[in-house]
């Protein structure tokens, strides 16, 4: 029989946990919200002429803040992925880049590919289309 | 005893960390609050559920000027923060925390996304002790902010320790030195003085008709008033060279060194007129009132070999004070410290501002 004192900590424990994933429930729905905004960002981004630096500061800012959440709540392969279009974004600002640019792209695709699911595959097609539309 | 062979000074504390077989124990059994600042509401919740779990207790920020006036109103021991955020961000939060440069030390973790040797080099020059990369095992987490714990409450025992020492020589109403802070620090002055033949000044103020007020408006506002009147002598007084202190109810002393006796007789005719021209606004009303004050100094002359011991020039402004209340208070007289030790109080004399 389990002492009181470790049913408590065990109790705790669960409650940590139940909490964790009462969060990440709750992150998911904000993650298709987000997944929604970065599509249109893209449609943006493919439309864009010249040096489109607003909307890679968009993106780099969103991307950030997508980063920050997964990470807290120990989703790595999206921290990971919104960590690689944050850094993209970054440098498409400082080095001008066009609306094409191919690492914030490959970025962009990844990351809304993770943070999809399998009943929302048309988004994931009108981003590749609208990826092709960048590239020419 | 642990398995290393030394005694468990710390408090054993439960947490996650067990469940990775390690006994985790902080420093006392002291409650120790963390406030969390984060424009992101997952951060806010997770950082807060696990902080509650190790036994933290926990305030939450959306914003850096949140966090300020948090910090402003309530107790605090350690500041975990994000970096970016909308309005101000994290190195800035941090700054202004260190110049703020409160009593109390506050321990600041930075706690980020950010991951570069730059940024947590420019993170720890801002003024946080500790940086800590968003998505460390909870673990990891737990143990830095039971370091942060265990400082932050060093700290704080060092500054109750200081707070103790401080309180000897402190009046616990109005916040300024005490009369034993007097006899101490007012010997010192006059060695100094002798020592290198510098001239300094004792004003002696005491409230008019004091216990009337207290009658008329209550002791709260009778309290207000003195409180008020150190603060405006603290205001009106060079900061870290001239201090008073409270000898009596309602009577105080003011030492100003390096000042001869016009410079002092300045300063309290300045001092009776602003108390005269500015009512004190207590909870009961308007309070109105005056202050008798008497000076004296101590100014070395090349051709006199005596000078006034501590004694002499308390006696001194003592009746410098009284001559005031005698003739209907609201007034400033000087007074001569000894018959050998005159002071130069020429014109004052003439006003009818000195005694001897």
């Amino acid at each position: 029989m389990p002492s009181t004192s470790r049913r408590a900590k065990a109790a705790a424990r669960a409650g940590l946990d139940d909490d964790l994933e009462g969060l990440r429930a709750s992150f998911d729905a904000r993650l298709r919200s987000e997944r929604v905004h970065l599509v249109t960002l893209s449609a943006a981004l493919a439309r864009a002429e010249d040096h489109p630096a607003q909307i890679f500061a968009d993106l780099r800012d969103r991307a950030h803040r997508i980063r920050g959440g997964a990470a807290i709540l120990a989703i790595e392969p999206i921290a990971a992925a919104a960590c690689s279009l944050e850094f993209a974004a970054i440098l498409a600002v400082k080095s001008r880049a066009g609306h094409a640019d191919t690492a914030v792209w490959a970025a962009l695709v990844a990351l809304v590919r993770l943070m999809g699911r399998d009943d929302e595959a048309d988004e994931m097609a009108a981003l590749s289309a609208l990826r092709e539309v960048a590239a020419g | 005893m642990h398995s290393d062979g030394s005694a468990p000074v710390l408090r054993r504390v439960s947490g996650s960390l067990e469940t990775a077989g390690i006994t985790r124990y902080a420093h006392s059994s002291r409650r120790c609050r963390v406030l969390v600042v984060d424009d992101d509401e997952f951060a806010r919740a997770r950082i807060a559920g696990v902080l509650r779990n190790a036994d933290f207790d926990v305030d939450a920020a959306a914003t850096a000027a949140d966090a300020l006036r948090i910090m402003h109103d309530g107790d605090c021991q350690i500041l975990l923060t994000d970096w970016q955020m909308p309005d101000m961000d994290g190195l800035a939060l941090c700054r202004n925390v260190r110049q703020a440069g409160s009593d109390r030390y506050v321990y600041v973790l930075m706690h980020t996304v950010r991951d570069s040797q730059q940024d947590l080099l420019a993170g720890l020059a801002a003024g946080a002790d500790d940086y800590l990369v968003k998505g460390v095992p909870v673990e990891q987490f737990v143990a830095r902010m039971d370091v942060a714990r265990r400082i932050a409450g060093l700290r704080s025992s060092s500054n109750r320790n200081q707070g103790r020492s401080q309180g000897i020589f402190s009046d616990a109403l109005t916040g300024a030195n005490n009369q034993r802070y007097l006899v101490k620090h007012l010997s010192l002055e006059l060695l100094r003085s002798r020592r290198y033949e510098h001239p300094f000044a004792i004003i002696n103020c005491c409230v008019d008709r004091f216990e009337q007020i207290n009658d008329l408006f209550g002791r709260e506002a009778g309290d207000e008033l003195l409180r008020e009147l150190v603060a405006r002598v603290e205001a009106s007084t060079r900061k870290g060279s001239d201090w008073l202190a409270r000898v009596a109810n309602d009577e105080f002393m003011i030492v100003l060194p390096e000042t001869k006796v016009h410079g002092a007789h300045c300063v309290a005719q300045k001092l009776r007129e602003s108390f005269v021209r500015a009512p004190v606004v207590a909870s009961s009303g308007l309070v109105h009132f005056t202050v008798s004050i008497g000076i004296t100094a101590y100014e070395p002359t090349h051709n006199s070999n005596a000078s006034p011991g501590l004694e002499d020039m308390l006696l001194a402004v003592g009746r410098g004070m009284a001559a005031s209340k005698n003739r209907g208070g609201n007034r400033v007289t000087a007074a001569a410290a000894t018959s050998g030790v005159d002071i130069a109080v020429g014109s004052l004399q003439e006003n009818g501002d000195a005694i001897h």
